[in-house]
């Protein structure tokens, strides 16, 4: 599965408004956009008005909880509910003997299986549910349902999975596809080379674990479905939930105004909204689902564990000549991309005219992947980014002076190989390295004769995400009314990015509104427009230009209204801080408030949408990472000391929220890189064993760098779009783990090729060295 | 101990007629908020009262300055009671086991998490949440600073980190850098807006100050 | 979710032995620990008896002998913030501050703290263990990366307190009280290791109440320190760890005691490592030998043979900064 088809619909033609010949201009000189304003709805946030939906309380309400599968291989014979369904507080209790909850699932289009499906392939399968009048009653019906299985033979990973005689999981092989890539000719351009490297790394398996869990609360009103969920898309939700239950899509309301967090492991629906439907069906009730810790670590995705190897060629003079990738990886029960887009960046980002890559995906038992911020890159760079600083000390050339050597103006990787709109890596490499002081931090952490037992150490990795630029499609409406507020209805959802705020500036830069008449409606099926999940950089591109569309929507229909009511030509007349005057004349201005028109109607509605992005243009943001560390050298502690993120993603929108993804996305590189790893075991009974927060570690507040800096190379792209913006939320967190492993690198001359970077394995790397010697 | 009940419809036999005034609290949030006694106080000479398991017993708890009375099971979190009894829905839930810090609300002052916290045992402390530090509808310093600084993403662990922050600048008015990440070290934040963070505790320990 | 228990929040000592009739009755302190194995479903409960409401189980005093009585309620917070504890015990403060994170430390108690379950992920998980009344260590031949390298027998769990074994090298005692009435046992004796018992990890009856903390007067020349390795920085349990408590005459080391955390089922009194310095000037010679003793006895298990090397690294940087205090 391609990352766009996660996001959007591919051969779409929508009507593009406004007309072509009337594209909007970039704008020169912005007053509001690109400013550091606080987010429009921070005030909710911060005083806890906020109504997220883990927070919604509604008249009647009740409780749902899920039974699950506790084998990662088994089939249900069994499923007795009889003393469950007799608890105090029971209200439903549903099984895959339901009739109701005989629907079908799909977790992915190769995959079809059921919504209680009696072959559990993972451990966290659904296999019963109820509801009861407090989550306590719920959990004590849960441990009073009676469940046979089956045990089955299982295999739970991907490097065990391709042996002879392991368990298989769909029938034949565990191999779901293999993918090859090929470009000029490889083994020549390794012939080519002055050094030739080749290495084996593996990155583990990350959760994306959200703050907010996943769930919703069901309700249905006779034939009318409302669900308020955690999600990063209402309208992927109300699709997946129609298809599922058989109704029609008006008929599916769903409600996300606030969401808890998702980096893709909310875009589209899961089992439990479903089941929640059910429920609240069933019991005639109101129902409140949602999962427990410990089961969004099992069933709602994850970063696919990945297995690379890399050769590479480069000359002395710093060319590559040659790039052979391959990997295994796996995306669990279901076909859910366990390789997708891992060898994208080997493909990309560098100028190298051979290249080939070998992506093989297999099945084992665990819960199916989700698309993970970034799905592929931070596991390619891993790879890529410590190839690149291994070939430049091979050749004895600065990193990033390799890097910059090798910086191509188009895709090579994209069919026809089409030119960058913008390419600001460059720059990204250079202001980066300045602002970090790069050759000076390097020279002094290379100076010879410490002796001490801490090291501190550089390194650098950079980046560039598959897709930027965003595309339809999109439809945003705006709303002025005569006193000159304006309310923005757009469907899709802020996840924490600050989309709302974004798109209130760009109105407000475009119609020249203070930012306190601005109302959102926002996130909502039965209320607001269509809009794909919020994910994969796209949600400002997306939505940004079609939130200006619909400003120059309203502006026009303004003009025409001063027109008449100036009698003068529209095309005479110019849109000016509130007013409309003629162009040559200011002085004989209207105030939108006194269009008499505006008044008699009440309103002036705008609508834009996303019209489709420039074609044979590669829309593309890029990065570079600079981070320093310090290494004890004998327990194997590291502390990480400081970042530079540099990043083109064109226009900088609103400078507070960009700095926030930049931190944020380096704190989870921080966490992939350092703690971050699922542990299953693997030899006895399969099952997850670190399923909550303190054995599965995220960063804290004290495993971060007090000293993060945000640099944006704050260029528009022209090409891209009407406000120039490329996307964010993924190239920030894409260089961050192979920076710190080329840091630690430079610090201790162990090359870390395996994620975690813990004291456990670098303590023994480096009593190994010192054994060597 | 296996009597059944319905929440609902409370059938509290050892406490109704003695606490018959107390409204009853039903699925809803409604909850009668009247100055008290502890509900559950013990006969002076056989010792404390033995709540019984899986029925409902009137308890007090002081939240934000306001005294609540209400009906909970033994078992019930702070964290639940507060949320899906009360509606006070600014402390979040984000783990149930004390390992994410988005249920942080202060009790006597100090930061704890209203997860690890029964009910009946938060009864005599001062309890104070998110809702609690607004002052009308003012933001309070801290959430102020929260904004100015961009101190969030996603929005869910913000109440617990600015409870954190609150719990913090009580005992550290002036705290230094160190002081701020450790006192930020019991609060995950999945978006990763630590550096924000702390540098919202600075501004809310300025903005405290009257600065 | 927690399973339905009774609950009672006596007044008195007395009071609460009374409610400890039966070993499915458990008690709460600050809750942190019981709690989430309650979730967990590690144990049963029937009754919840808290503490909370007995006033003598609190505070830090000195004694008359110049000592320190610490009551069983003391939380984290306190102990780390205590000037008394600061001062005059730094390992004990160090420990606390480093346990768990600022709101469990505020919550629990240094009483919890040596009262705690194991954290092995298979007894807190949903697995019928050796140690829960099964038939199999699921970490011997599992994911036994933290787990024990020293004392482990038919079980491997790693003591999860980061205080006990800073009670233990400062040799501190506790005092119990129960039905059959109050006793003093030496934390160095209050942890079963499983070689003795594979059901328990105290000597604590079920019927039984750790009261109070006794620390003895810090001697002469006393400097102790604590030093924790783990994976990240925060609420994390030690990977490694070690409490000095020694007592030095000029620059020699005249007596006191090594305690390790994260090494064994119990805080692991370092017999070894003890025998190396006494009596020895802390040169590098003898830190030297002194890290290669720590980890003489281990016999790691398949995934934690890091702990060997990380063992003598922390050995050897300690000393060497005792030695310059």
């Amino acid at each position: 599965m391609s990352k766009k088809e996660i996001y959007a619909v591919k051969g779409l033609s929508v009507p593009e408004t406004p007309a072509s010949a009337q594209e909007p201009k970039p704008w020169k000189q912005t007053q509001m956009v690109g400013k550091g304003i606080p987010r429009v709805d921070a005030y909710e946030r911060v005083s806890g008005t906020a109504v997220y939906p883990s927070d919604v309380l509604l008249p009647d309400m009740i409780y749902g909880a899920v039974l699950r599968c506790p084998h990662p291989h088994a089939q249900v014979k069994k499923v007795d509910v009889e003393a469950a369904s007799k608890m105090p507080g029971v209200r439903a209790v549903i099984t895959g003997d339901t009739p109701e909850a005989r629907v079908e699932w799909t977790y992915s289009k190769e995959a079809r299986s059921s919504l209680f499906d009696p072959h559990c392939r993972f451990e966290g399968e659904p296999v019963a549910a109820v509801a009861a009048e407090t989550p306590y009653q719920a959990e004590d019906a849960l441990r009073a349902i009676r469940v046979e299985y089956d045990v089955l033979p299982f295999v739970v990973d991907e490097r065990d999975a391709l042996k002879e005689n392991a368990p298989s999981v769909h029938g034949a092989g565990n191999v779901l596809k293999t993918e090859k890539y090929e470009r000029g000719q490889v083994d020549r351009g390794f012939r080519e080379a002055d050094v030739v490297l080749e290495e084996n790394y593996r990155t583990e398996c990350q959760l994306h674990t959200p703050m907010e869990l996943h769930g919703c609360v069901a309700k249905w009103d006779g034939d009318r479905l409302t669900l308020w969920e955690s999600t990063q898309g209402v309208y992927a939700v109300q699709a997946e939930v129609a298809e599922v239950l058989k109704l029609p899509l008006s008929k599916v309301r769903v409600v996300g105004h606030y969401m808890g967090g998702g980096f893709g492991s909310k875009l589209k629906a899961g089992k439990y909204t479903v089941i929640a439907a059910l429920l609240a069906k069933k019991s005639a009730r109101p129902v409140k689902l949602f999962l427990t810790r410990e089961e969004t670590y099992l069933a709602v995705g994850n970063r696919p564990p990945n297995n690379m190897r890399l050769k590479a060629g480069v000359k002395k003079d710093g060319t590559l000549t040659a790039l052979d990738f391959s990997c295994t990886g796996t995306g669990g029960a279901y076909p859910s991309g366990g390789t997708s887009l891992v060898d994208w960046l080997v493909r990309d980002l560098y100028k190298c005219p051979n290249v080939r890559t070998e992506c093989t995906d297999i099945a084992i038992h665990t819960g199916p992947a989700r698309p993970f911020r970034a799905p592929g890159h931070p596991q390619g760079a891993w790879v890529l980014e410590q190839m690149m600083d291994a070939l430049a000390e091979a050749i004895k050339m600065d990193p990033v002076e390799l890097r910059l050597k090798n910086i191509p103006n188009f895709s090579q990787g994209k069919e026809g190989n089409p030119p960058y709109s913008s390419t600001g890596l460059k720059q990204c490499l250079e202001e980066g390295a300045k602002a970090f002081q790069w050759k000076v931090a390097r020279s002094k952490a290379l100076a010879p004769g410490e002796t001490g037992r801490i090291k501190r150490g550089v390194g650098m990795a950079s980046c560039l995400w598959v897709v930027g630029g965003g595309w339809p499609p999109s439809t945003v409406i705006l709303k002025l009314f005569p006193d000159g507020s304006l309310n923005l209805n757009m469907g899709a959802s802020d996840i924490g990015t600050g989309t709302k705020t974004v798109m209130a500036l760009v109105a407000a830069e475009e119609l020249g509104i203070p930012l306190g008449k601005i109302e959102i409606e926002h996130a909502d099926t039965g209320t607001t427009q269509y809009a794909t999940p919020s994910g994969g950089s796209k949600t400002v591109p997306t939505e940004a230009p079609t939130v200006r569309a619909a400003a120059i929507s309203v502006k026009q229909q303004l003009l025409e209204m001063a027109s008449k009511e100036l009698k003068l030509d529209a095309a005479s007349l110019v849109f000016q801080e509130g007013s409309i005057a003629p162009a040559k004349d200011p002085s004989k201005s209207v105030k939108i408030t006194d269009l008499s028109e505006l008044k008699k109607r009440g309103v002036v509605v705008g609508i834009g949408y996303r019209g489709p992005n420039p074609e044979n243009k590669a829309i593309i943001p890029f990065a570079a990472q600079f981070c320093e560390v310090e290494v004890n050298t004998k327990t194997g502690e590291v502390k990480i000391l400081r970042f530079v993120s540099t990043n083109d993603s064109g226009r900088v929108m609103d400078r507070l929220t960009y700095d926030s993804q930049v931190i944020g996305g380096i704190t989870m590189g921080i966490g992939l890189a350092m703690t971050e790893y699922r542990v299953l075991d693997r030899d006895q009974t399969g099952r997850m064993l670190n399923r909550n927060w303190h054995d599965y570690k995220l960063p804290t507040a004290l495993d971060v760098p007090l000293e993060m800096t945000s640099l944006p190379v704050d260029r528009e792209d022209s090409q891209a779009n009407s406000v120039g913006a490329k996307g964010l939320g993924e190239p920030v967190t894409i260089p961050t783990a192979p920076a710190i492993a080329n840091a630690v690198y430079n610090a201790t001359g162990i090359r870390i090729t395996e994620t975690p970077i813990s004291p456990e394995r670098l303590c023994r790397l480096l009593a190994e060295k010192r054994k060597e010697g | 101990m296996t009597q059944k009940h319905e929440p609902g419809e409370c059938r509290c036999s050892r406490g109704l007629t003695r606490r018959g005034f107390l409204s009853t609290v039903g699925a809803g949030v409604a909850v009668a908020s009247a100055a008290g006694k502890l509900a559950a106080q013990p006969a002076a000479s056989q010792g404390a009262d033995v709540l019984p398991s899986a029925e409902m017993t009137p308890i007090t708890l002081n939240i934000n300055g306001r005294t609540h009375r209400l009906l909970v099971e033994p078992r019930w979190s702070l964290l639940f009671v507060l949320r899906e009894r009360l509606g006070l829905t600014g402390t979040k839930v984000g783990c149930e086991r004390g390992e994410c810090g988005a249920c942080t609300v202060l009790m006597d002052d100090l930061p704890r998490y209203a997860c690890m916290t029964l009910a009946v045992e938060a009864q005599g402390s001062e309890i104070t949440t998110l809702e609690g530090l607004m002052r009308g509808e003012e933001l309070g310093g801290v959430q102020q600073a929260f904004v100015e600084e961009d101190a969030f993403q996603c929005g869910y662990c913000t109440p617990g980190q600015i409870m954190a922050v609150e719990g913090l600048l009580r005992a550290h008015p002036e705290p230094s850098q160190e002081e701020i990440q450790m006192g930020l070290s019991g609060n995950l934040c999945r978006c990763g807006a630590y550096v924000h963070i702390f540098k919202a505790a600075g501004r809310a320990a300025q903005l405290k100050r009257g600065q | 979710m927690l399973p339905n228990f009774s609950y009672v929040r006596p007044k008195s000592l007395d009071e609460a032995v009374r409610h400890l009739d039966s070993p499915e009755n458990r008690i709460h302190a600050g809750g942190t620990d019981l709690l989430g194995c309650l979730r967990e479903r590690v144990f049963g409960v029937a009754k919840i008896v808290s503490l909370s409401g007995i006033q003598e189980l609190k505070g830090i005093t000195e004694t008359a002998e110049g000592g320190l009585r610490i009551g069983a309620l003391a939380t984290l917070r306190e102990i780390a913030e205590s000037p008394l504890i600061r001062s005059k015990y730094p390992v004990l403060a160090q420990g606390a501050a480093e346990a768990a994170s600022p709101q469990l430390r505020n919550q629990g108690t240094l009483g919890g703290n040596l009262c705690q379950k194991p954290r092995c992920w298979y007894y807190r998980g949903d697995f019928h263990c050796l140690r829960k009344g099964g038939d199999l260590c699921y970490a011997m031949v599992g994911e036994n990366a933290f787990h024990c390298i020293l004392g482990g027998d038919a079980c491997y769990i790693v003591h999860p307190s980061d205080t006990a074994p800073a009670l233990v090298a400062l040799g501190a005692t506790v005092r119990i009280t129960g039905a059959g009435g109050p006793r003093t046992v030496p934390v160095e004796e209050f942890f079963v290791p499983p070689t003795q018992d594979l059901t328990r990890e105290t000597v604590l009856e079920h019927n039984e109440i750790l009261t109070e903390i006794l620390l003895p007067p810090p001697p002469q020349g006393l400097r102790s320190s604590y030093r924790k390795v783990r994976a990240r920085r925060s609420w994390d349990f030690a990977l490694a760890g070690v409490a000095l408590a020694l007592q030095f005459r000029g620059e020699e080391v005249a007596g006191g005691r090594v305690v390790l955390s994260g090494a064994a089922p119990i805080p692991w009194r370092s017999v070894e490592v003890e025998e190396v310095i006494l009596g020895k000037r802390l040169d590098a010679e003898t830190i030297s030998a002194a890290a290669e003793a720590v980890v003489k006895n281990a016999e790691p298990l398949a995934q934690n043979d890091y702990k060997l090397p990380l063992f003598r690294a922390i050995v050897e940087e300690e000393l060497s900064a005792i030695a310059k205090v």
